[in-house]
């Protein structure tokens, strides 16, 4: 009994990063991470979404994580990553910078960000988590893939 | 009894027999005297009656019953078919299709008894039978009866009240020997009927265990049904055979009454008498000398046949009749197979073809030249591609299904509308793949309500035109390369394009100053067009102004097209133009700026090589005149925002594409060649782009787009 209440207080996370931030991604909703392979681009649609790939014979929409969450365009390096995230209306790649690694964090360590309402921003996070490395800004993917854009 | 495992096909098979019972009831209301046709509908109302009966749905099984007793009478000549008959008739189709509805819906049938309907059915039966009904039934009884002692005597454990079935069989002359041949041989000739249990679920298997049984003791000569037909079920609750053997008969019926869920046999030895054929004196010779208890036998049907009232005989033919009807769907060899597994082998052809791509593209880029792997991949691609055709045909079912339920709609619509009309319907046959052919029933039956509600006139304006009264709705399906067309056409009024203008103004849909400008085409297109409806009295039929839009955005959703062409006064035509697979097309694939894109070749008319001095504008669009037409040009790099790897004189490639009788001039950049392509959805994260349908794999992995050249109109 004491074990499961471990389990369930604890959620395991992907470490990203975009630029010099760290982020964290719940590994529930990740199916797979690939390498950074061509995109083809899909004509008249939002610019963060980068395009379509083929994922083993799956075509899959790619979207940047830069530029939904409004930071400077992507720059390709060899560590640049696809996750492929699996949701309930389907399958969606975000480009990242860099995985880094995997870490468990319990709930306790992690604070809920409070917003202030009078920001008219869309707000990407669903809390910090504090490590021995320092902080991690958990993403919340439902709004991250949502069609929403950045004011 | 569990039966909820047979819930499916018993709701396959019984929708099949209601779609049965109501194209064969419009035959018969058409040709009342049709034997066949009345046969046909026993049967199935009996099979009906079999199944909702076994599957334990009582309602429906006693109105089915009912039914079944209107058509013995009818059968037996005892009633004629009447107008009102038929109209009750449809009225029982309508209640069991609402039994269907709810058994689909709730795995039960409901409470509604249908007692009025049951009333009418047995009203059907007095007046005629009233009387000397009773008395005659009496005798017919009476007759068999004396039939089946007389017959039985030379085997007790007869029933007596079974009827031997096997008499119906009719020998051929080669089966007549091998019998004559086996009595001559002293081996015994068996005439067996096997009765099933009524509530037995699997009869094929139960027929084939008893065939099992038999095999082992001597030789089937014939069956009825044949083999094929028992083993694809297609026999009531009894079947019968001739079987040659040298065993006593309480062997044989032990053998098949080992054999569970039968409820009875009977087994008769056969003398050569019956074996006799007409005008064959040999055999008559040989006949006279058999044994006096076997005369007896023969001389006993004779008997029978004399004794027998009119009624009888009439049984007697019709049972050949039936038998006649039951052999007439000829070997149908079918298997039912759920259509997710068809999904699933078609999905594997696609990934198939996108490596035999994938192969093409390695060997073309090998430069060893190796002919002997090109030779290979030549052989695979004729492989996938035959693998192909033949997947999508399993797919393809005949139009039919969805057709067969119009012409009972439109005599509906006659009565309720009151307007004379009739409907006809071509190519019946036509296949389209499953996934059309399910979707496709309500936009046709949109636009046939409509030709008969809007186009066809009353039958007074008719005869004031000098049309004939009766109006006609036309329905013609047919292929068209790789497309299926459907088109609905009727005699009657025509669309009137000063009322729709005049609507569309009204409506604030097009201003009085477009509307001067328009051409009749686009008015008429207006008709398209969300909530609009001509329609000066809504009627229950259509005029909710939920009609023609929905028809086209169903239409459109199929990746199909529909247009209209009307003249005033002589009526109008809906064209339905539909590709024969969503699945896999064949494409061109062409390059703009440095990305590869694929367009359908089905909507490609031709190819041309402009060059840029042929370019005209008109109205700021740049149009070409190719041999008479003008025709405007889309420039797709601007379209698809990107750099043009041409300069600006340089000539261009063209590929002029069509949508309905409009055409367009796409300009890219080059050629890449036709290619199988299999479509793939973007997913729902970019369904916000309309000139993109689709995405394919291409041989290398890459993915290539698919334009949807309709919205570059």
């Amino acid at each position: 009994m004491n074990e499961l209440k471990m389990e369930s207080s604890t959620t395991q996370y992907i470490v990203i990063r975009l630029g010099k931030e760290q982020y964290g991604i719940d590994i529930k909703n990740i199916d797979n991470i690939v390498r950074m392979q061509h995109i083809t681009r899909v004509p008249k649609v939002a610019e963060y979404l980068k395009g379509v790939i083929n994922l083993r014979g799956e075509v899959i929409p790619v979207m940047s994580l830069r530029l939904k969450m409004n930071l400077s365009v992507d720059e390709i390096t060899k560590s640049t990553r696809i996750i492929i995230l699996k949701f309930e209306q389907g399958a969606i790649g975000v480009m990242v910078d860099e995985v880094k690694e995997v870490i468990t964090l319990d709930h306790a360590q992690i604070d809920k960000v409070t917003y202030d309402n009078k920001e008219d921003k869309v707000n990407y996070l669903s809390g910090v988590g504090k490590t021995a490395d320092g902080l991690i800004s958990i993403l919340d993917l439902n709004v991250v893939v949502s069609e929403r854009e950045n004011a | 009894m569990d039966v909820s495992q047979y819930l499916e096909i018993f709701l396959d098979e019984t929708k099949e027999h209601l779609q049965n019972l109501n194209t064969l009831i419009l035959n018969l209301e058409q040709s009342p005297e049709d034997m066949d046709a009345i046969n046909e509908i026993f049967r199935a109302a009996h099979s009906l009656k079999g199944m909702a009966g076994t599957m334990g749905y009582k309602r429906m099984q006693n109105l089915t019953h009912d039914m079944e007793n209107v058509f013995s009478e009818v059968r037996n000549g005892q009633i004629k078919v009447k107008a009102n008959m038929i109209d009750i008739l449809f009225q029982c189709l309508d209640a069991l299709e609402n039994y269907l509805a709810n058994i689909q819906a709730t795995s039960d049938e409901g409470t509604e008894n249908n007692e009025p309907l049951m009333k009418l059915l047995n009203g059907l039966l007095e007046p005629e039978t009233s009387g000397d009904e009773t008395p005659k039934k009496e005798k017919v009884q009476n007759a068999t009866k004396v039939s089946d002692t007389v017959a039985a005597s030379d085997n007790k454990s007869l029933d007596t009240k079974e009827p031997k079935k096997w008499l119906d069989i009719k020998l051929d002359e080669s089966a007549k020997d091998v019998m004559k041949e086996a009595i001559r041989r002293g081996k015994k000739v068996y005439g067996i009927t096997v009765f099933v249990q009524e509530s037995c679920i699997l009869k094929a298997a139960r027929a084939f265990l008893v065939f099992k049984a038999l095999e082992p003791i001597g030789e089937i000569i014939v069956s009825v049904p044949s083999t094929q037909d028992i083993e694809d079920e297609k026999f009531d609750l009894d079947f019968s055979m001739f079987f040659i053997t040298d065993k006593d008969s309480d062997v044989v019926m032990r053998a098949i009454k080992n054999v569970s869920e039968i409820r009875e046999a009977i087994a008769e030895e056969v003398d050569k008498a019956q074996l006799l054929p007409s005008g064959d004196e040999d055999a008559y010779e040989e006949a006279e000398v058999t044994s006096a208890k076997k005369h007896n036998t023969g001389d006993s049907n004779t008997a029978v046949a004399n004794t027998s009232q009119s009624q009888v005989q009439e049984t007697q033919t019709s049972k050949p009749d039936k038998k006649n009807s039951v052999s007439k769907p000829i070997v149908n060899r079918t298997v039912r197979v759920d259509i997710e597994k068809l999904d699933v082998l078609m999905n594997l052809v696609s990934e198939l073809i996108i490596a035999k791509n994938s192969l093409v593209s390695a060997a073309a880029t090998d430069t060893s030249g190796n002919t002997n792997v090109n030779e290979q991949i030549e052989y695979l691609e004729s492989v996938t591609t035959n693998l192909h055709e033949s997947v999508m045909k399993v797919r393809m079912v005949p139009i039919e299904s969805v057709l067969n339920k119009f012409p009972r709609m439109i005599r509906d619509l006659s009565k309720s509308l009151n307007k004379k009309m009739e409907l006809y319907m071509t190519g019946e046959e036509t296949e389209l793949d499953r996934t059309v052919v399910d979707e496709i029933g309500d936009p046709l039956m949109h636009l046939l309500r409509n030709s008969a509600d809007h186009g066809l006139e009353s039958p007074e304006v008719r005869k004031q035109r000098g049309k004939n009264s009766v109006g006609s709705i036309f329905l013609d399906a047919y292929q068209d390369g790789n497309n299926v067309i459907i088109e609905v056409r009727d005699d009657g009024n025509g669309i009137d394009v000063d009322v729709v203008k005049n609507k569309a103004i009204e409506r604030g849909v097009i201003t009085v100053d477009q509307a001067e400008n328009m051409p009749d085409k686009d008015i008429i297109n207006l008709l398209f067009l969300p909530s609009f409806s001509t329609a000066k009295v809504v009627s229950d039929v259509s005029g909710r102004g939920v009609g023609l839009d929905v028809v086209k955005s169903k239409i459109e959703a199929l990746s199909g097209e529909v247009e209209v062409r009307s003249k005033l006064g002589e009526g109008s035509t809906f064209t339905i133009r539909l590709p024969l697979t969503l699945a896999i097309i064949q494409a061109l694939m062409v390059d703009v700026g440095n990305e590869k894109y694929a367009i359908s070749l089905s909507s490609i008319q031709t190819i041309e090589d402009i060059s840029p001095s042929e370019i005209k504008t008109v109205q700021a669009k740049e149009v070409i005149n190719l041999r008479g037409s003008v025709i405007p040009l889309v420039r797709l790099n601007t379209v698809l925002d990107v750099t043009s790897t041409k300069t600006e004189d340089e000539s261009m490639v063209v590929v002029i594409v069509k949508k309905g009788d409009k055409m367009a001039g796409l300009v890219v950049d080059n050629l890449m060649g036709q290619q199988e392509i299999v479509i793939k959805s973007l997913g729902k994260y970019i369904s916000k782009s309309k000139i993109i349908s689709g995405a394919t794999i291409l041989g290398d992995g890459e993915v290539a787009l698919i334009l949807d050249t309709n919205a570059l109109f």
